[in-house]
């Protein structure tokens, strides 16, 4: 996926992977479901729900939304749980699900700030 | 990782919802702090509580840290690998390995890597109405960081906006009650980051520890880890309540 792909069209759950890749795969579940909401005045992303790989970083996560929400290079975008909580840069989502998942997907939020632009 | 049901709502049991208010006065700032310790000290995480007069003080942790991979003083290296955001990468989203990516990120697993005494303390601000973070590096024979050492060690998820900052966001200041030279993160943008933040927990009645918060934001910049066990309890109790109006 490029830094142009738009809204998927036919289904609401997109996959964070390149479309070659099969997702159906005999080993077990390696992606996780995640639900993202904006916090404050940050953009909302009109894809919500993802099926994110369990050792995606979160800060890998926070890139992909700031291209997909087209911040400024000064903007920094958070990421908490709980909407409060943020995890580390280098935490896996999927360590992320098995401690905050809950009706089988993980809810993150997400808030831009200029707090050191 | 196991998360303790008795011990489930530790760090919010005790906060009524006006914890969320966005002002942070003194005393709220002592019983976060409080709430932190008891999980530290449950989790063995190390923070101390440096006691001033009557019930104020600080939180202070100290940690032995290796320096980030391809990192040294001696080092004058081209590349500065502590300060290239990983935005420059290959877009990770075609990247079927996310090792890669990560690699800077990771400490080096060779156990001969220097290794830097890190020290950070929590204090509250007055001015600012908000906690600051003062911290200090030292090398094992005593030698302290210099500010360009300490940039090139924060986590570049955060470092090129950090350094683009024009209110010098990491600087060197005397610590206000040790008289000693320490970095802070400067406060005055706290309120910006965290204000959002303390708005969205108040709409969907959750409490939230501001300290807690707060520490979970600015720690990792400069390689203070807060585990998630601080949080997980969050988790139990929030259970307990109505799931999130979509």
């Amino acid at each position: 996926m490029s830094d142009n792909a738009e809204s998927p069209t036919e289904t609401q759950k997109e996959e964070l992977q390149s479309p070659s890749e099969s997702s159906a795969t005999s080993e077990e579940k390696k992606k996780i479901d995640v639900l993202l909401k904006a916090v404050g005045d940050t953009p909302i992303m009109k894809t919500k729900k993802w099926a994110v790989d369990r050792g995606r970083t979160v800060q890998s996560l926070a890139q992909f939304i700031s291209r997909f929400l087209k911040l400024d290079a000064n903007e920094q975008l958070f990421i908490y749980v709980h909407q409060s909580f943020a995890p580390s840069p280098d935490q896996e989502v999927g360590v992320l699900f098995d401690c905050f998942g809950s009706d089988g997907k993980l809810v993150l939020h997400y808030c831009k700030s200029q707090a050191w632009g | 990782m196991t998360v303790q049901p008795e011990q489930a709502d530790v760090l919010t049991r005790s906060l009524p919802l006006e914890m969320n208010c966005r002002a942070l006065d003194e005393e709220r700032f002592c019983r976060c702090c409080r709430l932190i310790l008891r999980r530290s000290d449950q989790l063995r995480d190390g923070w101390s509580w440096e006691a001033l007069q009557g019930s104020e003080g600080y939180l202070k942790k100290t940690t032995l840290r290796p320096l980030p991979a391809g990192w040294g003083p001696e080092q004058d290296g081209g590349e500065s690998p502590g300060a290239e955001p990983a935005a420059l990468q290959p877009d990770p989203l075609v990247s079927t390995g996310s090792e890669e990516e990560d690699a800077d990120l990771r400490l080096p697993s060779n156990s001969s890597s220097p290794v830097l005494q890190w020290e950070y303390h929590v204090l509250y601000s007055c001015s600012y109405a908000t906690p600051v973070l003062y911290f200090r590096a030292f090398t094992l024979d005593g030698r302290s960081l210099t500010l360009e050492e300490i940039w090139k060690s924060i986590h570049p998820n955060f470092g090129l906006r950090l350094q683009n900052c024009p209110l010098n966001a990491v600087s060197q200041q005397e610590h206000p009650l040790l008289g000693q030279p320490f970095f802070f993160l400067h406060p005055c943008r706290t309120e910006e980051f965290m204000g959002p933040v303390l708005q969205a927990a108040l709409d969907h009645g959750r409490p939230v520890n501001y300290v807690l918060s707060w520490l979970s934001v600015v720690g990792p910049m400069v390689g203070l880890e807060v585990p998630l066990e601080y949080s997980t309890e969050l988790h139990a109790a929030g259970c307990l309540s109505s799931t999130d109006p979509d």
